[in-house]
């Protein structure tokens, strides 16, 4: 057979190509939405009311409504995901009872989003009578991304040294102290990429608002978290498989899907520059 | 400073008591010695006591500082040249003592004063105790540069001790009954001779401690 | 006797990690702990803090006392015994926190909040610590930015400041260069007028440097304790001296 060396040039080159073929993909997505995208953008379509069955105007309830919906979920799943992580890593002393916590979560987080989207509607809409609204809305979702968090957050305090708890514990702090203190602002860098990668998640999401939150139009916006919110993702969907006339609002659909990349795209670079920015504050 | 040096001049300073002490007892010899001060004399052999006692001390200290603080290069050819400097002024001590000793003997009172002059007694113990002093000061400034000086009186107190005995031979000849006498004065020249070797020995561990340099059982005129 | 252990005896598990230890440290004196690795002599440090708490399956007999109290009676409270035993680590640990925050830290976390008093206490732990002209003039940097040295020094104030009696240090220059060894070693020399301090070394010419006593373990036993230049001039016992003079193992 070959030598040594040739298989080595032979699978770093399939490798290669590999690659970037995967770039490639990613390239021609991004580039055929942001193509068709960036014709309709402007600033009417960002600040406007949707008009003539959505085939014109803009997005701009969309938009308030997705920050309003990561704005909810964020309040609800960060300190509860934070809180439930830093027990299990800090506090829980029983080793068998963490690692069932931990595999609950993980199956949560593997849960189809879909079955997430139907259980907020028994739950919050009907159960708890919410109704449609942001506040159901942004539990659902806020259930969907707490096995993330809780995940980030927990690798953030592990990778945490020992050296420091010890080192405040022996100066008579307590537990707690030494995590408020301590602990948490070593790993706030890394909780916060946990959390604006979740922003993301949230922003993008479409299934667990369908039957929760998100309204097909609405003239104004929402007055109370527990008014229908239009949100990026359902509009999108709506207006590429059911408006009133699919043709004539595809550009409006290109534009969205823009939109929605690039607020996506914004929040990772932000999560990098958070990073990076902490990271030189508290050098390891 | 730092703990370890004052470890160190802490057992200096003690060398330099020790080594005045001695300069002390040697100079009260002296004067016992050509006074015939027999006062003098018991407050030297008393005092030797003490003498010994700073060798022990310093011995000990010595052994502790190598035994906590592996002293290296120069600390510790500092460590062990004051073990072997202590241990020498305790012998000068010794035989000033000796001296002091044959002084209160009754054996001799009848001696004429001329022979112990012209043996230059006197002179020969300044000689030594110059070279005590010069030791001293060597060791204070940390300076070698009177070491040939010291070995240049070292051979006068030879001579002086060479021509002591052919002195002191006629003078036996010619005194049968002074013998006795006469054979006390010889051996107190030769402890005076001993002291003269031993401020020589100081030097040399004062070369070694300063200079890293060993002269020991070298030509002495091969000195630079 | 600042602090005496009584038969101690402390398990991992199955394994006996200290094995009948009897020891009485004298007030203001420095005492070091040599030996071979895992004899003991690091979890013996720790019982006198009780870091040793959180280790699961642990176990202790015997009496640990500090100041003629009991450490480990239901009712000393492990905070306030922390706060009056102090301990410097292997690993110079500054938290990511300015220079006067990292001093100050043990005061805040111990319920002092006099501003005037904190700023005092931090100047004074700094002076003690021989650190103080070094970071006067940066005491709001980070503490990341001194050397390994300084970092370690900055650790010893630390624990400086809460007025602790005892200062337990575990190999607390082992990480570092040769002359901040140096500076923590006379640092040391220097901390036993006021404080009582146990150091765990592995550096055997260290214990002798900056010791009074030396306790000398192996396989979890104490195998002689004495005073430092007996222990390195006439060593008792034929395993001390074969540990000191290198000829063990």
């Amino acid at each position: 057979m070959f030598s040594k060396n040739i298989q080595q040039k032979i699978a770093f080159h399939i490798f290669r190509l590999l690659s970037f073929s995967i770039l490639g993909v990613l390239v021609w997505i991004l580039g055929f939405i942001i193509y068709n995208g960036i014709q309709v953008i402007n600033w009417e379509f960002i600040t406007a009311f949707p008009k003539e069955g959505m085939t014109e105007g803009g997005i701009f309830p969309a938009i308030i409504g997705t920050i309003y919906l990561v704005i909810g979920s964020m309040m609800f799943a960060v300190p509860l995901g934070i809180m439930s992580a830093i027990y299990i890593s800090e506090y829980a002393s029983n080793q068998k009872w963490v690692k069932f916590i931990r595999i609950m979560t993980n199956n949560l987080a593997s849960i189809p989003s879909i079955v997430f989207g139907l259980f907020g509607m028994a739950l919050f809409v009907h159960t708890f009578g919410f109704g449609d609204s942001i506040l159901a809305g942004s539990l659902t979702l806020g259930i969907l991304i707490i096995p993330l968090v809780i995940r980030t957050t927990e690798e953030a305090l592990k990778a945490v040294p020992e050296s420091y708890r010890l080192g405040s514990i022996a100066l008579g702090a307590t537990k707690f102290q030494t995590i408020k203190n301590v602990v948490f602002p070593i790993a706030f860098p890394n909780i916060m990429t946990g959390i604006i990668l979740s922003v993301g998640r949230v922003s993008g999401e479409t299934a667990p608002i369908l039957f929760t939150v998100a309204a097909y139009f609405l003239p104004k916006l929402p007055q109370s978290i527990f008014d229908q919110a239009m949100a990026l993702p359902y509009h999108l969907y709506v207006i590429a498989t059911s408006g009133t006339d699919i043709e004539a609002s595809k550009p409006i659909a290109y534009g969205t899907a823009f939109v929605l990349i690039s607020i996506v795209l914004i929040i990772n670079l932000l999560a990098g520059w958070i990073r990076r920015y902490f990271e030189k504050q508290n050098p390891k | 400073m730092k703990h370890t040096e004052l470890e160190i001049q802490e057992l200096k300073i003690q060398v330099k008591q020790m080594w005045n002490l001695v300069i002390a007892q040697l100079s009260k010899t002296k004067i016992a010695l050509l006074e015939n001060n027999t006062a003098l004399a018991l407050e030297v052999i008393s005092q030797e006591k003490r003498v010994n006692a700073y060798e022990l001390k310093i011995e000990s200290d010595c052994e502790n500082y190598i035994a906590l603080y592996s002293p290296v290069a120069v600390d510790l050819r500092l460590a062990l040249s004051l073990i072997k400097v202590s241990n020498t002024l305790e012998r000068i001590g010794d035989f000033a003592e000796g001296i002091a000793r044959h002084t209160i003997s009754q054996e001799c009172k009848t001696i004429d004063v001329k022979i112990i002059e012209d043996l230059g007694i006197e002179k020969m113990i300044d000689i030594v105790l110059e070279m005590l002093l010069d030791g001293y000061i060597a060791f204070e400034t940390e300076n070698t540069k009177l070491t040939e000086k010291i070995m240049s009186l070292d051979i006068q107190v030879d001579e002086l001790y060479k021509n002591g005995f052919y002195i002191l031979a006629e003078y036996i000849k010619e005194n049968p009954l002074e013998t006795m006498c006469a054979l006390r004065l010889i051996i107190i020249l030769r402890k005076v001779e001993r002291i003269g070797d031993h401020c020589n020995n100081i030097i040399e561990d004062i070369v070694f401690y300063v200079d890293a340099e060993v002269l020991k059982h070298n030509n002495k005129t091969s000195l630079k | 006797m600042m602090i005496e252990a009584k038969n101690i005896n402390f398990y991992y598990g199955n394994f006996h990690a200290l094995k009948g230890i009897n020891i009485a440290i004298p007030a203001n004196t420095v005492t070091a702990l040599i030996g071979p690795s895992g004899c003991g002599k690091s979890t013996f440090l720790r019982l006198f803090n009780r870091m040793n708490d959180t280790i699961e399956n642990a176990k202790l007999t015997g009496e640990c006392l500090v100041n003629g109290q009991n450490i480990y009676d239901k009712t000393v409270q492990v905070d306030a015994l922390r706060k009056n035993v102090g301990m410097v680590f292997q690993k110079p640990n500054p938290f990511p926190k300015s220079i006067y925050e990292n001093v100050a830290y043990g005061l805040k976390v111990n319920g002092v909040s006099d501003k005037k008093y904190i700023a005092e206490r931090v100047e004074q732990s700094l002076v003690a610590a021989a650190l103080w002209d070094e970071v006067k003039d940066k005491l709001h940097q980070s503490a990341f930015a001194l050397s390994g040295g300084q970092q370690q020094r900055l650790c010893i104030a630390r624990a400086l400041a809460i007025s602790p009696s005892v200062l337990l240090m575990d190999e607390p220059a082992s990480a570092l260069d040769p002359i901040s060894t140096s500076k923590i070693e006379e640092l040391i020399h220097g901390l036993k007028e006021k404080y009582t301090i146990v150091i765990v070394t592995h550096n055997m010419q260290q214990a002798a440097r900056v010791s009074d006593k030396t306790g000398f373990f192996m396989y979890g036993e104490l195998i002689e304790y004495s005073d430092t230049k007996k222990m390195f001039l006439n060593p008792e016992n034929i395993q001390t001296q074969n540990y000191i003079t290198g000829r063990f193992g």
